[in-house]
Parts: C-alpha cells; structure tokens; sequence
C-alpha cells in the first residue's frame, strides 16, 4: 500500500521542501546583491562562521557554547510556564470553591492580563536584578493570567453530570476535583499553555535582549554590538527552530498524554 | 419475577412542591402538588409528554432538587435533602469519563469506599461479565458503541450496590434491536441484584416491556393519569392482547 504511506510523508516532505525553497531564495539573492547579503547574510555563510568558531559564541571570558545559549533559554521558559500552569490550576480551584476569592481575585486577573509581559522587564530587573528569577517572572506573568482565565472557563465547561455521578458514587467535595475536575480541564489547559508558549518564548528573549548576559537573546544583542550580521541571523535561526521543536514536543504530549476531549 | 410489594414504599412525594428560579420571581414546575409512591424491588418507568416534568421527578428523587417545605420527597419515610450514595444516577449521555477506561470507570465509586484490591479487580471483573464488557475492559468511552457505553453505565453504577437506581432516558440514543437487548439486560440485573429503579423514557413500548409498574403523568399542575401492574409475563410479549390494550391506554391518554 504505497499511497498510505506517501501520504503519512507528505507533511515532512511538503514542511521540509518549503524551508529548503526559502534557503535557496535566500542563498541565491546572497550571489546577486551585496548590500542584502550584509544586513542578511545567507544561511552559508552565517553557519560556515558559526562551524569555525566551534559553536562559541562571544568574546574572550563572556563566550559560551550554544547549547548553554539553549540550556538557559529553555530551563527559564519551562520553570515559568510550569509555575504558571501550577498556580493557574490552584488560583482556578480557589476560584471556583471560593465567592470570596472569585470577589476579591476576578478583578485583579482582568486588571492584570491585558499588561504585557515585556512591560514587567524594568520592575522585575529592579526587584529581582539581572538574574534567571527576572526571565522566570517575566515569562510567569506572560503565561499566569490567559491562563487562569482559560481555566477558569474550563472548569465551567465541566458537565454537570459528571459532578453529580461523582457525588452519587460517594465522592467529597475535594476528590471530585482531584478525580473529575482536574482530569477534565487539564486537556484544554495543556492546550492553551501550549498556544501561549510563544508569548512566554517572546517574553524570555526580549528579557535576555534587555539585561541578561546569556540565553538565546542575548545572542541578538551579541551579534548587535559587535556588528556581526552572521551572529544575529544565527541567533534568529536558533530561536526559529527552537521554538518549532518546543512548539511539536508539547503538541505530542497534549496528544499522547492528554488526548481525551471533554465535550 | 419481581414482585409488587405495594406496603413498601422506597419513595413517597407528598404534595411536592419544587420551585425553579425566575428573572423575577420563582416559576414553579408542573409538579406542583403531586402525591406518589414508588415501591421497593421493582422496576417503575415514568411516561408522559415533554415538559411535564418527569426528570424534574427523577432529580427531586435522588435529591439534586428539594422540594418545599410544605412537601417533598421521603426516601424510606425520611425526608430527603440531598443526593444519597445509595441512589445512584444514569444519564442519557455524560456518563462516562473519557480519561478512563471500560474497567477504570466501572471501579470509580470503589476507590471512595473501602476494598482491598484484589477484592476489587474480581468484583470489577465479575460486574464486567454480568453486562458482557469483559473483553472491552482495556478499551476507552470513545471506542465504544453507545449500548457499550450505557453498559459501563449500569455497571458503575451497580457495582457500589445501590438501593436504587434512577435512569434518565438512558436508551434514547440507542437504535432499536441495541434498545431491546438493554432491556433485558436491565431485567435480569434488577432480578439479579433487587435494586430499585426507577426509569423515565418516551418510549411507551419500553415502559411496558421494561417496567413492572408504568405511570404516567399529565397536566399542569401534573396528575398520575395512569397507574398500571406490569409485572405479569404477558406484559413483556408485545402481541399480547394485555400489552396492546395498555399501549392504546397510554397513547390515548399522552398523545
């Protein structure tokens, strides 16, 4: 059965031979016009420099590897986006047990969610200095409030049947959430973490661009003050494909490990 | 056989009344009033037209809605208010967990009552192989069929050992041969276990063939506009003449 199995492939071979026409527009543009080849170098010639320097990036004493660019960039978005899922989850149970918590806490999430995470970066730097807890902050507060919101709707998405059999079959208040609830909204939690996935990557990169030393931004701001086109392009490349990897993994997990729809 | 044991009463409605909230006042529901006995160790299924407020019935039985305090519910000649463990019910679709298998919805209840586990992957097991799942035990809600999916149902259901079980159309999405087999499965298992039930449908031939007492209720305020014994034999043969006299009864009287 050939045609099945063409067909599983196209996608890869569709994805792959569109990114292969863009390089070759781009590599071919490169031979014609020097003055985009400066501002834009080719991927050939950003990743031949790269190759030479044995994947350094930097100068002297300030240098590093790229894997600990990516290390530091992913370990900063993941500990934000999971303490973000955590407390979203507990502030969306608080809620929703709680009148006085839906009071005194509904008004400040539709305060707070509109203000953009990029907008946090001077107070953070001032409250918590230039250092990881500053990214892990700001990606927090990318993720935190959409959310809680989103969790929130979740669990008013719960069939009320499910509630009601729970109690029938002797479940407490407290093990229908751990038993009915939590499973039920977990699915579409997961899935709108992974949707703000690239508002918390776009928050830690303009946080590494602004005050932090190291990470995949910080590569950018590297390639700008030493007027290193190549670096900068390899940079945009790195955070590209980083995310497009990051983005598929949590696609797989919400796919194998919560795949079930509540309707 | 079932027997109707007319002295005992599971549930008795004394002038019910169950008010639902308005914009501006309270509307009450069209069962305002009603005075009814259901019995123990039996099946009773409960007919009438759409908005007579059969499931409101159903919910005021397994106490989701409490009636006023002029009236209400008594479930063994208490007054009820609110769900008990030992009514248990089933609904038309929602029932099952979609995160859980045939077996881990079917042992649901037990994880909130004391077993050891071995005792509970036999009875599990044995619940399975009363209503014909074992080989499906593995498999998840969506894989199943929709009579697959009410027999899980059931079986959730009965494994905790209700008193009584309260279905709310549990066969309507069913095509008709799936209907039938469910209702003979629903017989033996109530002969089985001795269970209680009460059933609502808008199916007058599964009221009969199912039940082995039929009401019907009508009007607003609603009134029991039929009453009827069908526990004898002949009620479950649908060309008997017994069967076919209190079918054109009902169908007169709802439609």
């Amino acid at each position: 059965m050939r045609l099945p199995e063409w067909e599983s492939l196209a996608p890869w071979v569709v994805g792959l031979s569109s990114m292969a026409l863009l390089v070759l527009i781009w590599e071919l543009a490169g031979t014609r016009d020097v003055a985009l080849t400066t501002v834009m170098p080719p991927p050939s010639q950003f990743l031949s420099m790269v190759i030479e320097s044995d994947f350094r990036i930097g100068l002297g004493s300030q240098s590093a590897t790229l894997d600990e660019a990516i290390f530091a960039t992913f370990s900063r978005v993941f500990t934000g986006m999971f303490l973000a899922f955590v407390a979203a989850i507990a502030t969306g149970a608080l809620i929703s047990l709680s009148r006085f918590a839906t009071w005194s806490l509904s008004p400040l999430l539709y305060v707070l969610a509109p203000i953009a995470p990029i907008a946090w970066i001077p107070t953070a730097i001032v409250v918590f200095g230039i250092s990881n807890v500053t990214a892990v902050f700001i990606v927090f507060m990318g993720v935190y409030f959409i959310l809680t919101i989103g969790t929130l709707a979740e669990i008013r998405r719960v069939p009320q049947e499910y509630l009601t059999i729970s109690g029938n079959l002797g479940a407490n208040r407290w093990q229908q959430w751990v038993y009915v609830v939590l499973p039920s909204i977990f699915p579409g939690v997961f899935t709108l973490l992974r949707t703000n996935f690239i508002a918390a990557w776009m928050a830690v990169l303009v946080a590494e661009m602004v005050g932090l030393r190291d990470g995949l931004g910080a590569i950018i701001m590297m390639g700008r003050n030493l007027f290193n086109n190549e670096l900068i392009m390899f940079g945009m490349l790195v955070i590209g494909l980083s995310g497009f990897v990051v983005d598929r993994t949590l696609a797989f997990i919400g796919n194998k490990v919560l795949w079930w729809r509540v309707k | 056989m079932s027997t109707v044991e007319t002295d005992q009463a599971v549930f008795r409605i004394e002038n019910l009344s169950i008010n639902f909230p308005g914009k501006r006042q309270p509307v009450p529901s069209p069962l305002q009033g009603l005075n009814l006995s259901i019995y123990e160790n039996q099946i009773t299924t409960i007919l009438g037209q759409s908005g007579c407020g059969k499931s409101t019935l159903l919910n005021a039985l397994g106490g989701f809605v409490i009636g006023e305090d002029s009236g209400g519910v008594l479930y063994r000649q208490r007054y009820m208010n609110g769900p008990l463990e030992e009514i248990v019910m089933i609904f038309q679709e929602n029932n099952l967990y979609p995160w859980l298998s045939v077996a881990g919805n079917v042992k649901f209840g037990l994880r909130f009552r004391k077993h050891d586990a071995v005792d509970i992957k036999t009875t599990v097991s044995n619940m399975l192989e009363s209503v014909g799942l074992n080989d499906a035990a593995g498999a998840y809600p969506h894989q199943l069929s929709g009579g697959m999916r009410q027999r899980t149902a059931i079986a959730r259901a009965l494994i905790t050992k209700p008193k009584v079980l309260l279905l709310d159309e549990p066969f309507s999405a069913l095509d008709i041969s799936l209907k039938r087999r469910m209702h003979g499965l629903l017989r033996s298992l109530q002969e089985e276990t001795g269970t209680s039930m009460v059933m609502v449908t808008h199916d007058v031939e599964e009221a009969i063939t199912v039940g082995d007492r039929v009401l019907v209720l009508g009007g607003n305020p609603a009134k029991v506009l039929v009453d009827a014994d069908t526990s004898a034999g002949d009620m479950r043969d649908r060309y008997s003449n017994a069967y076919l006299q209190l079918q054109k009864q009902i169908e007169d009287v709802i439609y």
